[in-house]
């Protein structure tokens, strides 16, 4: 499994704007999602995959487990340093236009969120996986993922408002 | 009938479930007919699924959508070769090709090495006595008998057992940033690089990022649990490396 087949490069190829999506969720910096994306990629030419191994499934998982790597790194290494300032965080992604101050309050709110019920609700709502397939990526029961989205949502409705003239 | 509270968390565990397809007919049967009947649950599910859309826009347009052209040309190549060359200094400390860190690793090992800011300073007694017996720092320096200036950064314990100090040195206006290991009572240099500082006493960069990503691979890959706090630190100098 030391190497990618044309398909599964095909296929990763097709996910990379998801996994991107992905790595924004669980950084929460634009910069962060990119370098995290980047060595996502490294990680699958470098390892390979199964051949029986669903490609977009895999590739979560690896940056998934990345980016926990990552946190255990940042960890050690802060006991004693300054933490790096994020200087552009998710705040910093809404892409302009007639919508933007509304899309500025969502990223805003969606930066407020807790990494796990991001990376969950970016899974369902944004990549469209089922409550199985999100389970499967984040390495969790799928109640866990019923729970986190639930909450993701509601924490973004109660931070950018319900419909109060309807409730 | 008691009137149910607003934003019940049921209730939005209900809708979202509904929402992502993942109620089975009878359940949507159910909500369906509460939907009909009651106008704040449905106001409910209106706003959930309007954030839904609003979130969909948000990463599926603008930066949220721009894809590094170096992963898109890895994966267009034929072969399993991974060239990222220039990657952005250092967010994450990781993010360096494995292959070259590995390499990078392998020169910066050997204690004397040469680079560009001059030869590396080997493990010297001095050295050695420091580590074994200073505490980490956040910021400031202790100064050496040979006049060095050294700053223990941190201390964790490496997956074989020994434990490894980050560190800093600074002398001759060159300066390093290394970590060493305690092997058979001997402090042993495993990794160092070179450092330039800046004005400031407590910030520093790197004079070479791949040499600040080796240090920080190195840790990466060794660390087997988060640093040591400081009163663990020192409970640990005073025992001589003995863990209790």
């Amino acid at each position: 499994m030391a190497s990618l087949t044309p398909q599964q490069k095909q296929a990763l190829m097709a996910e990379l704007a998801g996994l991107k999506r992905f790595g924004l969720s669980l950084t929460g910096n634009p910069a962060d999602a990119d370098d995290l994306l980047q060595l996502t990629v490294e990680r699958l030419l470098d390892r390979g995959m199964p051949e029986d191994a669903h490609p977009a499934k895999w590739a979560y998982r690896v940056c998934r487990n990345l980016w926990i790597d990552e946190i255990r790194a940042r960890e050690v290494r802060s006991r004693h340093q300054q933490a790096e300032q994020a200087s552009d965080t998710l705040q910093h992604i809404s892409p302009g236009g007639e919508d933007s101050a509304q899309l500025e309050q969502v990223a805003k709110a969606m930066a407020n969120l807790a990494e796990e019920q991001r990376a969950a609700l970016t899974l369902v709502a944004v990549e469209g996986c089922s409550y199985a397939e999100a389970a499967e990526i984040l390495d969790v029961p799928i109640g866990t993922i019923m729970s986190r989205v639930a909450r993701a949502r509601q924490a973004l409705a109660d931070s950018l408002g319900w419909d109060r003239d309807k409730l | 009938m008691a009137e149910r509270p607003i934003n019940n968390p049921d209730d939005i565990q209900l809708l979202s479930l509904y929402i992502d397809g993942e109620l089975d007919a009878v359940a949507i049967d159910r909500l369906e007919t509460r939907l009909e009947r009651e106008p704040q649950l449905r106001a409910q599910l209106d706003t959930l699924q309007k954030n839904d859309a609003l979130l969909c826009q948000l990463y599926k347009s603008g930066p949220a959508t721009r894809i590094p052209a170096k992963a898109t040309v890895a994966l267009s190549s034929t072969d399993n070769v991974v060239v990222f060359p220039a990657r952005r200094k250092a967010r994450l400390p990781f993010a360096i090709a494995a292959t070259v860190v590995m390499g990078i690793a392998a020169v910066l090992v050997q204690q004397n090495l040469m680079t560009g800011a001059g030869r590396a300073p080997g493990m010297d007694q001095g050295l050695a006595d420091a580590l074994e017996t200073l505490p980490s720092r956040a910021d400031g320096w202790d100064t050496l008998a040979d006049g060095s200036q050294l700053r223990a950064v941190l201390t964790f314990p490496a997956a074989d057992g020994r434990w490894c100090r980050e560190f800093m040195l600074a002398n001759d206006e060159k300066h390093w940033r290394g970590v060493a290991c305690r092997d058979n009572d001997t402090w042993v240099t495993q990794v160092m690089g070179s450092e330039v500082f800046l004005e400031q006493q407590t910030h520093y960069r790197t004079a070479g990022a791949e040499d600040d990503l080796a240090v920080a691979r190195f840790i990466d890959n060794t660390a087997a649990d988060v640093a040591l706090g400081p009163a663990q630190e020192q409970q640990l100098i005073d025992a001589g490396w003995q863990a209790p």
